[in-house]
């Protein structure tokens, strides 16, 4: 039977090829619906990826009234350590980092400073970009990112200027200047602590204490990330009230928890396909499968009445006749598949070409919007290779879905043929 | 010689129209029996019920002592596939496939194995002279070979009965002569049973016996 299947197809090609086209058409449009909303979701996370982190936790506070000496950057406020024991307490949490961020307007430039422990997640991130020199070995030594020493000529070993104290370059490092944990220059927690606390600008606008911090980065297993999330949020955020909002909307003394889902909303491109749309889409496009592939098959079917008429002259039962058209339509099924796959395994390489932007919130980016004589300081958003991938996965959707309807279609038109008389077709007189 | 068909008071109708009208006869196990009459005259109908093609709507038929009329559409088809040969007027070949193939289509559902298909397809094709044709198909050969596929498909199962309409209706009458010394050889060399429509007297004679047929009803025999 297998062999008049293949037979079939074979010499009769042109009438079976609009089947297999829409076959192929389905798969090629549903693994590629499929793998674009899977790498706009990937996407979102990109930022995520490049700190080697979960979750991210800011406190939003006042906007200092200038620009001079030290403020924490993007408006934060202070956050108390104690508050670390108590998420790293928390199910699901496996590891806690923190840091300082400040911007330090002085007189010559404008520098981004970030206090890390060198021990930590984050410390470990930015020890792994150090190409020369080592690490700071006391509080008085920094590492300074490479673009930043290029453009202000800074060297190894150069005695520098921050916010009126001394530092001595112990280092280069190569961090992406648009990552969200990027830095002009890295130094120990200890030191960029004293800055901020001796900077009269920021405690006139925030009350800071020697020990306090400005971000948290929080670790979580993949599955745990949700659950660790509403866990802060309930955690940080138990105040009914607060007293004012940030200029982006926050409110002042909140807790903005940041995680890779949070960011898909912040996707900003013309391309950005929802969930709902692909599932519109997807059942858009199997009714018009299904419709195609049963008008396709009834006509093959009824073109061939005449066939079946002598296959059940000789001696085929309805069964017969049956596992006939399955092994056709399964061979027609596989064909498609088949090519279906190789032109979307070709459709998806030429989109992995395509970038996509992710629109960073302004309180995670690291440059100040307002500081305009820095370019890259307005500019909020990162851009990223589109992430697209063939996953086998995506294969599942479109195989059940079409198999299903070439085996209902199957089945309807057996009926019809299930009451077809030889005698009928073959007409004697 | 032993009965293989028995028909007792059959009736069959087609829309208004009596096809089949209250016949008995029988057929005995290697006779060569001509179905005779004009056209209309419910020749075809009759073959088509005897062959389980068609269900009657009155009477019995006993094949080998079986009713058929009783039997489910799917047990008729295997009933045909283990009893019964049949050759049409139109040949009825299947385009796609070859001759070899054609010959074992009603091979296709049963569990023989291929090759062992395709070893009786061959022998089948050699007894009807198409040994150098097996490759090729339905629309490269002439009508004659067509019906020498056909035949041969008919004989793949060792029927009991070989089942003929009008075989030689679509041929000229010196391939018609040939297609109706086989079906001959094969009547009086293997025994096997046939009976044939035809409404050609000259067909008619060569047989057995020949049942004519008229408005339905038996006419003589």
């Amino acid at each position: 039977m297998l062999r008049y299947a293949v037979k079939e197809l074979v010499k009769r090609k042109k009438k079976y090829a609009l089947n297999i086209l829409v076959i192929s058409l389905v798969v090629v449009l549903l693994i590629t619906l499929t793998s674009l909303n899977t790498a706009y979701k990937d996407a979102s996370k990109l930022p995520f990826e490049s700190i080697h982190s979960s979750i991210i936790v800011q406190k939003n506070g006042n906007v200092a009234e200038n620009t001079t000496g030290a403020l924490v950057s993007c408006s934060l406020a202070p956050i108390k350590k104690d508050l670390i024991s108590n998420i790293k307490s928390l199910d699901g949490v496996s590891e806690v980092s923190y840091g300082l961020s400040l911007w330090v307007f002085d007189e010559d430039t404008f520098k981004r400073v970030l206090g890390v422990n060198w021990d930590d997640s984050l410390g470990r991130k930015i020890k792994s970009k150090i190409y020369v020199g080592s690490l700071p070995q006391s509080d008085e030594k920094i590492i300074v990112e490479k673009t930043f020493a290029q453009e202000n000529n800074i060297i190894l070993n150069q005695k520098i200027i921050i916010s009126g104290e001394a530092f001595i370059v112990a280092g280069l490092s190569e961090t992406s200047g648009k990552d969200i944990v990027s830095s002009d220059i890295y130094a120990n927690l200890k030191p960029v602590q004293e800055m901020a606390y001796n900077s009269k600008n920021l405690q006139d606008t925030e009350t800071f204490d020697r020990s306090d911090i400005n971000i948290i980065f929080v670790d979580a297993k993949q599955t745990k990330v949700a659950d660790v999330s509403e866990e802060l949020d309930s955690l940080l955020n138990k105040q009914d009230s607060f007293s004012g909002k940030t200029p982006t909307g926050q409110k002042i003394g909140s807790y903005s928890i940041y995680t890779p889902e949070s960011f898909e909303n912040q996707i900003s491109s013309i391309f950005n396909i929802s969930d709902k749309i692909v599932l519109l889409l997807t059942i858009v496009i199997l009714i018009g499968t299904a419709l195609i592939l049963f008008k396709s098959m009834a006509h093959a079917i009824t073109e061939r009445k005449k066939e079946f008429g002598i296959m059940k002259a000789v001696g085929f039962t309805n069964k017969d006749l049956k596992k006939q058209l399955t092994l056709e339509i399964l061979i027609q099924v596989i064909v498609g598949f088949l090519i279906g796959i190789l032109i979307s395994l070709m459709v998806l390489f030429a989109l992995s070409g395509l970038t996509v932007s992710v629109n960073i919130p302004w309180e995670l980016n690291p440059y100040p919007h307002f500081l305009a004589s820095n370019p890259s300081s307005v500019n909020t958003i990162q851009t990223y290779p589109l992430p697209i991938q063939f996953n086998p996965q995506q294969v599942i959707l479109p195989m059940l879905s079409i198999l299903i309807i070439s085996f209902l279609t199957i089945h309807i038109l057996l009926k019809n043929i299930g009451k077809l008389k030889p005698m009928e077709v073959l007409k004697y007189e | 010689m032993n009965e293989l068909i028995t028909v007792k008071e059959l009736s069959k109708t087609l829309g208004k129209v009596k096809a089949v009208n209250n016949i008995s006869f029988s057929i005995n196990n290697g006779e060569l029996v001509a179905i005779q009459g004009h056209s209309g005259s419910g020749k075809s109908t009759l073959l088509s019920l005897l062959s389980g093609l068609e269900k009657q709507d009155e009477g019995e038929i006993l094949f080998d002592n079986m009713k058929i009329g009783n039997m489910s559409e799917d047990d008729l088809a295997l009933f045909r596939r283990k009893n019964v040969g049949i050759v049409f007027q139109s040949f009825n070949l299947i385009p796609t496939l070859n001759v070899v193939e054609n010959i074992a289509l009603p091979l296709f559902p049963t569990n023989i194995n291929k090759k062992e298909m395709m070893a009786k397809a061959q022998k089948s094709a050699e007894s009807v002279g198409l040994k150098d044709r097996l490759d090729h198909y339905p629309n490269e050969l002439s009508g004659g070979e067509q019906q020498r596929v056909a035949i041969a498909r008919a004989l793949i199962n060792d029927p009991k009965v070989l089942f003929a309409d009008e075989p030689t209706g679509n041929l000229d009458s010196k391939t018609g002569k040939k297609i109706l010394e086989l079906l001959q050889s094969l009547n009086k060399e293997i025994g096997l049973t046939v009976v044939m429509v035809t409404h050609d007297d000259s067909i008619a004679k060569v047989c057995d016996r020949i049942i004519k047929l008229k408005d339905g009803g038996i006419q003589d025999e």
